[in-house]
């Protein structure tokens, strides 16, 4: 009451009407980012990542970086740390020669529901759509580096330089997707962009958005569909059918950030032994 | 501005010189607000110093804290609600963290009344001219008066003297 | 040694108006280091922030090492000034106003360096609350946001608490100088005249602010220190940060101001102010924060070897055993096992022996802020991630300069105000040291009533 009347006063005040539909959304949803709590969302993004079929092709990791505007950063920023790859494959090697094995695990932002990199950016550009996407606003961020510091899956990266397209690679640039400059933290938004406008479409024709109609870059390019995107909402899609399976996890579920990636991995051990 | 004044080693002679102008100042015709103590150093346990204690500074302070108490409340708390931005799956006004921010302007508010207070108490800035005697460097109390009746000087000289005055001086502010 | 109060003045507004060439020398080489350090930032402002070590996982290093460590520097003034004040130790006099400038100094650099090592510094205003066009607020959630509060009313408290007691040596510069510096002591005096009402006021002011300060120093590292234990990282999630935190703070304050002091004795002939009793007195002190620092230390890493959760041991062996073994056990030397042995016998608790205890503190507390930022980054919970970190010439530049800046505003300082507050040191010349007494006479008294003869000043 005295904070909406606050509210109001704020907005009158600065005679100006907040121009963004994502705003209106924002007031709508109390508690957008507790997926259940509240208001039932209109759509909840989650990808599902099959470890048994993961091979290892990377081929997620360069469709992320064309569609995404990513900069390679060179070799020797790359053999500093730098790089920067919203996904990454992960190689666990497990066991000697003769017989070791490998375990690829491809990494990319988990979009959780309580992320601890949320709340620890002074300035908001980290923040929690209503939809469940943990969203980094470019032009907010001061780049402080807490995010990257509090995320505990290393999967925010830091613009230590104004990224370098040599001609004429910048031809390749996705006009969809900003380019961020120094000094900006960037991450996986789940390709926003093909999820606002296959959004957008959608309203225009006034229909429901149907599963499989887009998906996110690692998700297409991935030959052995180890990668399965959609609304978590809606029951009847693929990637509900697949986090609730028997064989989900969560990586570092135990720390309670409520990721909505799920990994799927063989259920028990003897599966692992029996090959 | 001018004055009339004598400079005394110690806190008793300037006692006595107070007094003895006070006792005076009906008959000389001056307000006994005209007599003028200035020491380069503070001293406790005598009337000249301890009647000017006062607990309002302290209540002012509490004052302040409050009052900047409220305004990091309110800070917090209203923007919170009027630009609702749920992040990492707190409630829209966490108490604990707007409380850290409360406290801090707490504290701030506490600090800036007690510093206004001084000022205002203490008569900070003036800049019109102070009186002053380089004796006091040396540890001398000025005790005198300002702006004294025409014929009242000599009678003035002479209870400075009687109180134990090293010297009497007249001086204009600078 | 008896002291007149002429002597006094003379001996403290001395520097103000003679300095000698190895004074000037001293200046020009801290502000050649800052000059260093500006430049540095300019080219890391052209190039870009990849300039610096800092890669992923390890976001924070010398940044965050140096912020730390400056903020918990300016715990010296508070601690001296504020409890030692309120707990009537006459020791304090000549001791409270340098310790009160490193505190405000230390803050000042603490508090430029987040500004200079966010990637956009152009836009760190964002982080002021304001009413901005873009219908958005600072988060309030965030410790970053905390520090802003606590490091602006910290700077705020601190600079009133350097000032007040200032007002009337300011009063006593004004009187004693002529030209052009009368008029800027005139106006740094704000008119300041010395009648017992404002003698009264300002006193009560500084009991106000004493009290006030002390919540708002702990308040300050303990908010530094939630800036890593409010994340999950391993072995920074831990609650005891905070008090760890304040504890080294006020250890690593105490050593600077005994090293500050030390070298202030030489450079500007306050032998006879800054005496032994002084150093020994502080030494002890720090004697009790270097067994406290070890507590703490030991608290900390017990807690996580017994633990012995996966992400925290291997955090923990990278400081105890491998990579950053020479570093941490330089610490725990530089720390606890030199000062103790020199603070604790009272044969080694000289002028000299406290300054290098205070010397391998300050080195020693730097190393713990560095093994806590660092090794922590390194290793978060995916192995895949792990990293290094390696600082590169700016950041040793710029760390440098913010020695340098410290310098030379010290430096400063001891050139345009008394380093020994004057007016307090002639309070201490009074026959019972500033207690109130009863005076038997015909006048009303307002005293304590006290029983035999209060001991002096033990300066004097």
């Amino acid at each position: 009451m005295i904070f909406d009347r606050a509210k109001d006063f704020f907005v009158v005040f600065r005679q100006r009407k907040p121009h963004l539909t994502i705003f209106v959304r924002l007031r709508n949803c109390e508690t957008a980012s507790s997926g259940g709590k509240g208001r039932r969302m209109s759509h909840k993004w989650g990808l599902v990542v099959d470890l048994d079929r993961c091979t290892g092709c990377e081929a997620c990791v360069v469709a992320c970086h064309a569609e995404n505007n990513i900069p390679t950063v060179g070799e020797d920023q790359a053999a500093r740390g730098r790089a920067m790859h919203w996904i990454r494959v992960e190689r666990y090697w497990e066991g000697d020669f003769p017989n070791p094995r490998i375990r690829f695990q491809p990494v990319l932002c988990q979009q959780c529901d309580e992320a601890p990199c949320e709340p620890v950016c002074p300035t908001y550009a980290s923040y929690h759509t209503p939809e469940g996407l943990n969203a980094q606003i470019y032009n907010r961020c001061i780049g402080t580096r807490f995010c990257a510091n509090a995320c505990p899956y290393s999967v925010r990266f830091f613009n230590f330089y104004n990224p370098k397209w040599d001609m004429p690679l910048q031809l390749q640039l996705n006009p969809d997707v900003s380019v961020r400059s120094v000094g900006i933290m960037e991450k996986c938004t789940f390709c926003v962009q093909r999820i606002k406008s296959a959004e957008i479409q959608a309203e225009a024709e006034k229909r429901e958005l149907k599963d499989g109609e887009f998906t996110t870059a690692c998700a297409q390019s991935c030959a052995s569909k180890a990668l399965v995107f959609g609304d978590l909402n809606d029951s009847n899609s693929e990637v509900s059918r697949l986090a609730s399976s028997n064989r989900g996890t969560k990586l570092l579920g135990e720390l309670g950030a409520k990721p909505n990636v799920t990994y799927l991995q063989r259920g028990t051990w003897q599966d692992a032994k029996n090959g | 501005m001018k004055a009339l004044y004598g400079l005394y080693a110690d806190p008793e002679a300037a006692q006595r010189a107070v007094d003895s102008l006070r006792a005076a100042s009906s008959e000389l015709k001056f307000d006994a607000r005209q007599i003028l103590i200035v020491s380069g150093e503070p001293h406790e346990g005598y009337e000249f110093t301890d009647s000017h204690t006062t607990a309002s500074p302290y209540r002012w302070a509490v004052l302040g804290a409050v009052v900047g108490g409220t305004v990091g409340y309110l800070l917090t708390t209203l923007s919170q609600k009027s630009y609702p931005l749920p992040t990492g799956g707190m409630s829209l006004t966490p108490a604990w963290t707007n409380g850290i921010i409360v406290y801090e302007m707490i504290m701030l508010g506490a600090i800036l009344t007690t510093l206004v207070v001084l000022l205002i108490g203490a008569g900070l800035p003036n800049f019109k001219g102070v009186i002053t005697d380089p004796e006091i460097g040396t540890g001398k109390i000025l005790v005198g008066v300002v702006d004294p009746p025409e014929n009242s000087q000599p009678e003035l000289e002479r209870r400075l003297r009687q109180a134990g005055a090293s010297q009497v001086k007249q001086s204009s502010a600078s | 040694m008896q002291r007149t109060a002429e002597q006094i003045e003379h001996d403290l507004l001395r520097p103000l108006f003679h300095s000698s060439g190895k004074y000037w020398i001293a200046v020009a080489l801290a502000g050649s280091l800052l000059l260093a350090g500006v430049a540095a930032f300019g080219y890391q402002l052209y190039t870009g922030i990849g300039v610096w070590g800092i890669n992923s996982p390890v976001f924070w290093a010398f940044d965050i090492t140096n912020f730390v460590f400056w903020i918990g520097i300016s715990h010296a003034g508070t601690l001296i000034s504020a409890i030692l004040r309120l707990t009537n130790a006459t020791w304090r006099r000549p001791v409270t106003r340098c310790a009160e400038a490193i505190t405000v100094f230390s803050i000042l650099i603490g508090g430029i360096i987040p500004l200079c090592h966010i990637g956009r510094p152009w836009l760190a205003f964002w982080m002021i609350p304001y009413p901005s066009e873009r219908h958005i607020w600072p988060s309030f959630r965030s410790p970053l946001a905390w520090d802003f509060f606590a490091i602006s009313t910290y700077l705020t408290g601190s600079t009133t608490f350097l000032y007040l007691p200032t007002i009337p040596d300011f009063a006593a510069v004004r009187d004693a100088a002529t030209g052009l510096r009368k008029k800027i002591y005139r106006v740094l005096a704000l008119g300041w005249q010395g009648t017992p009402r404002q003698w009264q006021r300002l006193e009560i002011a500084m009991h106000i602010m004493a009290v006030v300060i002390i919540p708002v120093a702990v308040s300050v590292h303990t908010i530094v220190s939630w800036d890593f234990s409010m994340t999950l990282v391993p072995m920074w999630h831990s609650s005891i940060f905070g008090p760890y935190f304040v504890a080294g703070a006020i250890f690593s304050g105490i050593a600077a101001l005994i090293l500050t002091m030390a070298l202030l004795r030489k450079l500007l002939q306050l032998e006879e102010y800054l005496r032994p009793i002084h150093f020994e007195n502080l030494g002890k002190l720090l004697l009790t924060m270097s067994l406290l620092w070890f507590y703490f230390t030991f608290a900390e890493r017990l807690t996580a070897w017994y633990g012995n959760s996966p992400p925290e041991m291997a955090v923990f062996w990278e400081s105890i055993r491998k990579q950053f073994a020479p570093l941490f056990w330089t610490m725990v030397f530089c720390n606890f096992i030199i000062p103790v042995p020199i603070l604790a016998i009272k044969r080694l608790r000289t002028i000299t022996g406290t300054a290098i205890a205070s010397f391998t503190v300050v080195v020693g507390m730097w190393l713990e802020r560095f093994l806590i930022v660092v090794p922590s980054l390194e290793h978060k919970f995916l192995p895949y991630s792990w990293g290094t970190y390696r600082p590169t010439w700016v950041e040793d530049t710029l760390m440098a300069s913010s020695f340098g800046f410290m310098a030379l505003l010290y430096l400063l300082f001891s050139k345009f105000v008394p380093m020994i507050s004057i007016w307090e040191m002639k309070v201490g010349l009074q026959p019972h040291g500033g207690f109130p007494v009863v005076v038997t006479g015909d006048s009303k008294h307002h005293g304590l009533v006290l029983e035999g003869p209060l001991p002096r000043d033990v300066a004097e």
